[in-house]
């Protein structure tokens, strides 16, 4: 158990910048989770923490020491590979006690330590077995015996989860999330799908190009994204981004985007002069029609022409023009409209997130 | 069904050629040698147009192995026992240790595995008129250390007449007796670990009772050989022995290069985080897994050491009985003293103890390659 900080950590392989500097403050037993494209640098930080990989500038604490140039065992950390990263000639017993044995303790000791992590995670009747008689999520199950035996003081998940199918994704998920709860250690885990950052962090750490977009929890990177790219990635169908000129005129703030007037709630009024451009970010989900639209303030209601809608089961997902913009909207129930209808719909406008074009920040 | 048996008949038919051919040139041969180590064809009169050939059961066998004369095949029998270890102690942890340092990535390794590999696309002849020219004894090797400034060695790498390890050929049972229990001990501690109550039953007590019959009543054993006659390890096979190593622990090399570059990135990271060193590593995680690939150049050089000929021709010639090998001795035996019968008797004992390498191999790959399926 402990914490972990990066300060100002960078990694260039020659001449190309993989992460420039990287800050972040890790609390002890906090879930967090990198998630970002491919190539964003989320795998190279994790190695980094890990000692896998040399860090080019920054330094990294775990605990109450800056490990630089701390080698990897000495670290303390325990890492699941995306592929397991099994011994193939080790039974399943050899494989978890393995860093055990390295750190020559008794072989006792390791048996006892085996046991207990097989316990946990009902691993018992394979222990004799090699990793080529075992299905994936056994196999992932193993690697996940292999980190927790040693008692680590950081978990680290490299896309641990990407190799298995659906079904068994979903259930590993909740079974990652009970076992944090149950173990108590800090764990920091690497992932594209936004599924899994949503379920499983304390905090998420959305990335970029190397760089951090923003931390936070999960409703808060949801809510309140800090710039265009965590809206869109964050939520899927992604944010409807909008271009629009904020105005004050007629007392009352409004943003004009296409041919629509949105209102511009209290509290989400930012502090520009009229005139000024603006991106307008509104969630698919804080679009709603038939009887709900009726809960909103008047003001929030418009109507909207039906181009596409799809029904998936319990909410249906629908492409709707207003006054020339075209949004995605993701509302409850089963909306049966016909491409060209014109329907009355709502926007929770208290969820509008306003983001400035040129730098595509979010405005507060 | 009737398309089956069609696809059998035409299988049948396209693999007919063959299977006669290989039938009648390997298969039909062996049997034919087998049959001329029974017989007495040797002799003024064997190249005659009729030779006399007479049916002698398995008396060629018994002389090489107990015969009065054929002390040289028995000498030539324990060369390449040793001559076969020497290499593959050499060859494989030579081969394993260049792959190790290969593996670490040191720069311009794709240039050093060529230098390493090169010695490979020789042929015998070559390598043996070379180190015999390098291990002349006022030249080559032996010149190295005046270079540091030491004094020439003078040891005769091809011509030395000392033997050691020395044993008498009619203890040969109990010293094979010896061999056998050894062998199940070491494989009884090997296996402790994992299986204590089946270790201890299938090897380690039969080899301690085995030992031990041998110890107390080794000598109500027959006697190998009516007279005493010591073999051992001649020091003179050491040049051919190094120019061999020299030859294969490239190939070996490449061997274990190719699987540890097989391994991936993660499970060496996964060592590594676990709390291996790269001597961790490489003992408890990549050679271990690279078992098939040990196994593999084990046999591999096991047949070519067996069957070494033209090496210790070119670098001590035929006649020079110290460093015999009995594919030489076939040779000799066969074509100078026109002993055919006696010749092929060789070449069925080597064909023999090849087959014990090799048929235990093929088996084993066999069965894997079924439980795969």
């Amino acid at each position: 158990m402990a914490r972990v900080e990066l300060v100002n950590v960078s990694k260039r392989y020659g001449d190309v910048i993989i992460v420039p500097g990287a800050d972040l403050e890790i609390k002890d037993n906090e879930f967090i989770v990198f998630v970002g494209p491919s190539g964003c640098g989320k795998s190279t930080i994790l190695r980094m923490i890990a000692g896998l990989e040399p860090i080019s500038g920054g330094e990294i604490h775990i605990g109450d020491r800056v490990v630089n140039n701390v080698s990897p065992k000495s670290r303390n950390v325990a890492m699941v590979f995306q592929n397991y990263a099994l011994y193939p000639h080790m039974t399943v017993r050899d494989n978890m006690g393995f860093s055990l044995k390295m750190a020559k303790r008794s072989k006792s000791e390791i048996d006892e330590a085996v046991n207990r992590a097989a316990e946990v995670l009902e691993l018992g009747q394979l222990l004799d077995r090699k990793p080529s008689e075992l299905s994936g999520g056994q196999r992932q199950r193993v690697a996940m015996g292999r980190a927790i035996v040693r008692q680590p003081d950081v978990f680290l998940f490299d896309e641990p989860l990407s190799n298995l199918d659906a079904q068994l994704r979903t259930q590993m998920r909740r079974e990652l999330k009970k076992l944090h709860m149950k173990l108590a250690t800090t764990t920091i885990y690497v992932t594209h799908d936004q599924i899994e950052a949503m379920t499983l962090a304390s905090r998420i750490v959305i990335l970029k190009d190397g760089e951090i977009q923003q931390v936070g929890t999960p409703v808060e990177v949801f809510e309140k994204p800090a710039n265009v790219f965590v809206a869109q990635f964050i939520g899927n169908p992604p944010m409807n981004i909008l271009e629009g000129i904020f105005e004050t005129s007629g007392g009352s703030p409004v943003v004009r985007a296409g041919g629509s007037v949105f209102p511009v709630p209290e509290g989400r009024v930012p502090d520009l002069a009229g005139g000024a451009p603006v991106l307008v970010g509104l969630r698919p989900d804080s679009i709603k029609m038939g009887e709900n639209v009726e809960r909103l303030p008047k003001e929030w209601w418009c109507r909207g022409e039906v181009v596409v809608s799809e029904i998936l089961g319990g909410q249906s997902l629908l492409e709707i023009v207003v006054d020339d913009n075209e949004l995605i909207a993701e509302v409850e129930g089963r909306i049966e409209a016909q491409p060209g209808e014109t329907v009355p719909i709502g926007f929770e406008f208290d969820r509008m997130v306003l983001f400035d074009p040129e730098t595509t920040k979010a405005i507060s | 069904m009737r398309e089956v048996s069609r696809d059998r008949i035409k299988a049948f038919i396209t693999l007919l050629p063959s299977v006669v051919l290989i039938g009648v040139f390997v298969y039909g041969f062996i049997g034919n040698t087998v049959w001329i180590s029974m017989t007495d064809w040797r002799g003024g009169a064997a190249l005659s147009e009729n030779p006399v050939k007479n049916f002698i059961g398995m008396q060629n066998y018994v002389e090489l192995f107990s015969g009065f004369l054929d002390g040289r095949f028995r000498q030539d029998l324990v060369n390449a026992v040793y001559y076969s270890v020497l290499l593959l102690v050499g060859a494989v942890g030579i081969g394993m240790f260049i792959a190790i340092l290969l593996d670490r990535k040191p720069r311009g390794e794709d240039f050093l595995r060529t230098v390493f590999l090169y010695p490979m696309s020789l042929s015998f002849i070559v390598t043996g008129t070379i180190w015999r020219w390098l291990l002349a004894p006022q030249g080559g090797v032996n010149l190295l250390p005046t270079y540091l400034g030491g004094k020439a060695l003078d040891f005769q790498w091809l011509s030395s007449m000392k033997t050691v390890l020395l044993f008498d050929w009619q203890n040969l049972f109990p010293i094979l007796l010896y061999l056998a229990a050894f062998v199940l001990i070491l494989l009884g501690l090997g296996k402790l670990r994992r299986d204590p109550s089946r270790a201890f039953k299938h090897y380690l007590v039969p080899g301690v009772v085995l030992g031990a019959v041998v110890w107390l009543f080794g000598d109500l054993l027959p006697r190998a050989l009516f007279m005493e006659e010591e073999h051992g390890f001649n020091l003179a096979t050491l040049g051919i022995i190094l120019a061999t190593i020299w030859q294969y622990s490239g190939y070996t090399m490449a061997l274990y290069l190719a699987g540890f570059n097989g391994i991936s990135q993660d499970l060496m990271d996964a060592a590594r985080l676990d709390g291996a060193s790269d001597f961790d590593y490489y003992m408890h995680v990549a050679i271990p897994m690279l078992k098939p690939i040990t196994i593999s150049a084990v046999i591999i050089l096991s047949h070519i050491s067996l069957k070494m000929f033209d090496l210790i021709f070119a670098m001590t010639g035929p006649d020079n009985a110290a460093t015999g090998h009995p594919a030489l001795d076939m040779y000799l035996t066969t074509f100078r003293a026109n002993d055919f019968a006696k010749g092929a008797a060789i070449a069925i004992v080597l064909f023999l103890v090849a087959g014990t390498f090799i048929i235990p191999y093929l088996v084993t790959s066999y069965r894997q390659r079924r439980n795969a399926r």
